[in-house]
């Protein structure tokens, strides 16, 4: 296990050196001059330079990427061109809204999700089933943006139930999560009837209704435990997704998180703020699914980490 | 048991269904949103009908120091709190501010000598003093500093020594006490006085300044003699003024400004459908669909711009003038303010913006004749057509399709590209951007914005025209050097002539209509030219 550790700790810088080294060219050779960008108008060809040289761009691209390597390494992430703020403070600031966007978001993909798929499972091919399966592929075919404006018309503007954007108490986080969970809620639903479909045909599950244990203890204990490895994999995938920040959903609901952060300096080519939050993201993703393989032997001990016997 | 695991899982299924199955008309508000308001005023507030008024608008995320930021969104924040020496009024009329009056011109146009109201007070109690002037402009000149309209101010004496690095003051500002200085210019510069009532020159206190540092215009860092004081700033969802109490402009109606931002404009109307907001810009493409319900609520204005097609003039095919009439003649330009842009704008007479003195106003729509353009291209021998290209940012890509079509018609083939921003800039730079759509705001009725900044022979170089006329340069150089307005108006209306109908340098298209809704309570608000101003602002209680 130590070992495993080890090995994926170092498999994980080396995929978050590369990211960084693959996102840092990309960036350099499309089009757009990030000093022209931040100039403006007004800007003399004169003035360009000069900034550019200030800002440590006229250096040859190799020479750049190491320089920012060294800083990253002293745990300088480097300041926003435009914002002119240290980039690691803009992360850290909209990281606070998205995790508490992706913890809303999850609470409700987990509950929605794990209870119909449950309900289907039980209810195989009888109407209950039906219904809810067909409203899970509603909910995985129907875009975030069309998802999030009608809540954001029907339960904020019409009902006036919810507020319909900006964020200042826990309130205002239940339509953003409503709107970004319900794809996820769909996908686990599915998932997780057909995985229970699977367990609850098993001997063992008769053989508990045959112990007279209670149906729920079978069902939330016996079965759900056993169904929870695939379940696992996508509630990993889709934290990860969630923790990376939804561009349409933040910018609908108005919520300065780390989605609408990038796509603004991505869009602004605002150089060192896209590096910092691709590592972020790198790293959220790199760590999210160095948990979910940790989860797998936790919760099924017939899996086991770098052929370990 | 089985019975309530029926129970509990049917409650989780239907509230599943609950949000989107739902609907009806609006009955009553919750707590939650009710939050937002009454007419201009909060609950978070004492409810003792303190005057609130909530500004929706886009983010500009520059910071609000306007030495270093260009955008019209950040002005309207810093405005309220910072001031120039001078201001233009929401009628574009200047008028003195932290003067006693207008400078004294000397009889050279060289030297302007100003002189201070007393008693004005920045916010921290600090009086203002020439030595918050002569610092204000001389961090403006430090390159460090990375200001970005120094173009306005470099042609005071010791500017440019002090842009390049050769020198740390500015030998052009003579301070002679607290309250009186001359600053002494390098050539006539007759727009100087004007240039001095813009954003860019707002004034800042020496010492808070210093004191901040790089971090002057962010968060609640910025300090001014201005009608309100900044409250807090997070830089990026709100920032609330409140009410200067010593202000020296006289009261100040509202208690608190609330600016909210919203970069969707969707979500923007929305949140003013809600109350979150009172008053917000409206873009042209929700014109219509507001103008049904809230007709009474839509205030429009005309801002001192020109639409235009930016052209490259050493481009294949362009750099021919009957090509450029050709497209002037071959555009309806009634036609595309009442379709694309819903009659949001007003079909150009000539590039000189019509409110702008020089402007000709004898002039009619400038001419739509296809049947024209195609003979002119017969005439140059181009009988099988050409192909051209634009290159265009996102909001003008409704309006190149249009003018596509009308190119089409008169045998140019008009291949449209849509690019970022930061592709457009620097393609536009390096000179690579055939045609491309472009918006040029004065920031003041005065010509030499419109046309110096942008055709000057050394200027268009810079934005990829590289219109190189002597005659019309020398009609620039001629207007900035005199200090009779008649005579400037009269000399930039010959070269606006030799712009738009002798060289076909630009295309104009339209002088734009901009528009904002405020909700009926909002009293006394218009926008001049761009920048929103609260220093008359009220919302009425009633």
């Amino acid at each position: 296990m130590k070992s495993y550790i080890i090995k994926r700790a170092c498999l994980a810088l080396g995929i978050i050196f590369c990211i960084s080294l693959i996102t840092f060219f990309v960036l350099n050779v499309i089009p757009g001059d990030v000093v022209a960008a931040m100039l403006g108008d007004f800007a003399s060809k004169d003035a360009i330079e000069a900034a550019r040289a200030q800002m440590g761009l006229d250096v040859s691209l190799p020479m750049q990427y190491i320089n920012w390597l060294k800083n990253i390494l002293t745990g300088n992430f480097g300041n926003s061109y435009f914002q002119r703020k240290a980039v690691l403070t803009l992360i850290v600031n909209a990281f606070k809204y998205t995790f508490t966007m992706a913890i809303a978001a999850y609470i409700v993909a987990i509950i929605l999700g794990l209870l119909t798929g449950i309900f289907a499972a039980l209810y195989h091919d009888k109407l209950p089933d039906r219904i809810l399966m067909s409203i899970s592929v509603f909910g995985i075919s129907a875009p975030s943006f069309w998802i999030a404006i009608i809540l954001q018309i029907v339960a904020g503007l019409r009902l006036g139930w919810f507020p319909v954007s900006g964020i200042k108490s826990g309130i205002w986080w239940v339509l953003p999560a409503f709107s970004l969970g319900i794809r996820s809620a769909a996908t686990i639903a599915r998932v997780t009837r057909t995985s229970m479909l699977e367990v609850l045909k098993q001997d063992f599950i008769r053989t508990a209704y045959a112990k007279g244990l209670s149906k729920r203890r079978i069902i939330f204990v016996h079965a759900l435990r056993n169904a929870l490895v695939p379940i696992i994999t996508i509630l990993g995938n889709d934290f990860g997704v969630l923790l990376t920040g939804s561009m349409i959903t933040e910018n609908v609901f108005n919520i300065p998180g780390i989605g609408k952060l990038l796509i603004d300096a991505i869009n602004r080519r605002d150089i060192p703020l896209v590096q910092g939050g691709v590592i972020y993201v790198a790293g959220i993703c790199v760590i999210i699914y160095f948990i979910v393989d940790i989860l797998y032997a936790v919760i099924n001990p017939n899996i086991r980490l770098g052929g370990e016997k | 048991m089985r019975k309530n695991i029926k129970k509990y899982l049917a409650a989780f299924a239907a509230l599943s269904l609950l949000l989107t199955a739902c609907g009806g008309a609006k009955d009553a508000k919750s707590d939650s949103s009710a939050d937002t308001t009454q007419a201009g005023e909060t609950k978070t507030g004492s409810g003792t009908g303190e005057k609130v008024l909530k500004f929706g608008q886009a983010n500009a995320g520059t910071g609000l120091d306007m030495q270093k930021s260009t955008s019209s969104g950040a002005a309207s924040i810093a405005d309220e709190v910072t001031e120039s020496l001078l201001r233009f009024n929401d009628k574009n009329e200047e008028e003195v501010v932290l003067l006693t009056d207008f400078p004294k011109v000397s009889d050279d146009g060289l030297t302007y000598s100003f002189e201070l109201k007393k008693g004005v007070k920045f916010t921290n109690g600090v009086e203002l003093t020439t030595k918050d002037v002569q610092y204000t402009f001389e961090r403006m000149f430090t390159p460090e500093t990375g200001a970005k309209s120094t173009t306005y101010f470099d042609m005071i004496k010791g500017a440019k020594d002090m842009l390049a690095g050769s020198a740390t003051s500015l030998s052009g500002f003579e301070a002679v006490d607290d309250y009186h200085f001359n600053i002494v210019l390098e050539q006539p510069f007759a727009p100087f006085v004007k240039n001095l009532g813009t954003s860019y020159a707002d004034i800042f206190p020496a010492e808070a300044t210093k004191a901040a540092g790089a971090d002057w215009g962010i968060g609640t860092n910025l300090i001014g003699t201005g009608p309100y004081k900044i409250l807090s700033n997070d830089d990026t969802t709100e920032v609330v003024l409140v009410k200067n109490e010593d202000y020296h402009g006289g009261n100040v109606n509202l208690d608190t400004l609330r600016v909210l931002y919203y970069d969707d404009a969707q979500t923007k109307l929305i949140a003013y459908e809600n109350g979150d907001i009172d008053l917000s810009d409206l873009p042209a493409s929700q014109l219509e669909q507001y103008e049904a319900n809230h007709a009474d609520e839509i205030k429009k204005y005309y801002p001192l711009g020109t639409t235009f097609i930016s052209l490259n003039l050493k481009s294949e095919y362009i750099s021919d003038v009957n090509v450029r009439k050709a497209i002037s003649l071959a555009i309806n330009r009634e036609e595309l303010v009442n379709t694309i842009l819903a009659g949001a704008g007003i079909p150009a007479t000539t590039f000189l913006n019509n409110k702008i003195p020089g402007h000709d106003d004898s002039l009619p729509v400038m001419e739509y004749n296809p049947e024209k353009a195609k003979k002119i291209l017969a005439d140059a021998g181009y009988n099988s057509g050409i192909n051209l290209t634009a290159e265009v940012r996102d909001t003008d890509e409704a309006i190149f399709n249009a003018i596509q079509g009308y190119l089409e018609e008169v045998g140019i083939h008009l291949e449209v590209k849509k690019v970022d921003n930061a592709t457009w800039n620097s393609d536009r730079a390096a000179g690579n951007v055939q045609m491309t759509g472009m918006q040029w705001n004065a920031l003041y009725p005065d010509a030499d914005f419109q046309m110096y900044n942008y055709f000057y022979s050394k200027n268009s170089n810079n934005r990829g025209v590289f219109y190189d006329n002597a005659e019309y340069d020398k009609l620039l150089d001629d207007a900035r050097a005199s200090t009779d307005e008649k005579q400037r108006a009269e000399l930039y209306k010959q070269a606006d002539h030799i712009l738009t109908f002798e060289d076909y340098a630009a295309i104009p298209l339209y002088y734009p209509q901009s528009q904002f809704i405020a909700k009926p309570f909002v009293k006394d608000f218009t926008v001049g030219n761009l920048i929103y101003h609260f220093w008359n602002v009220d919302v009425d209680m009633k």
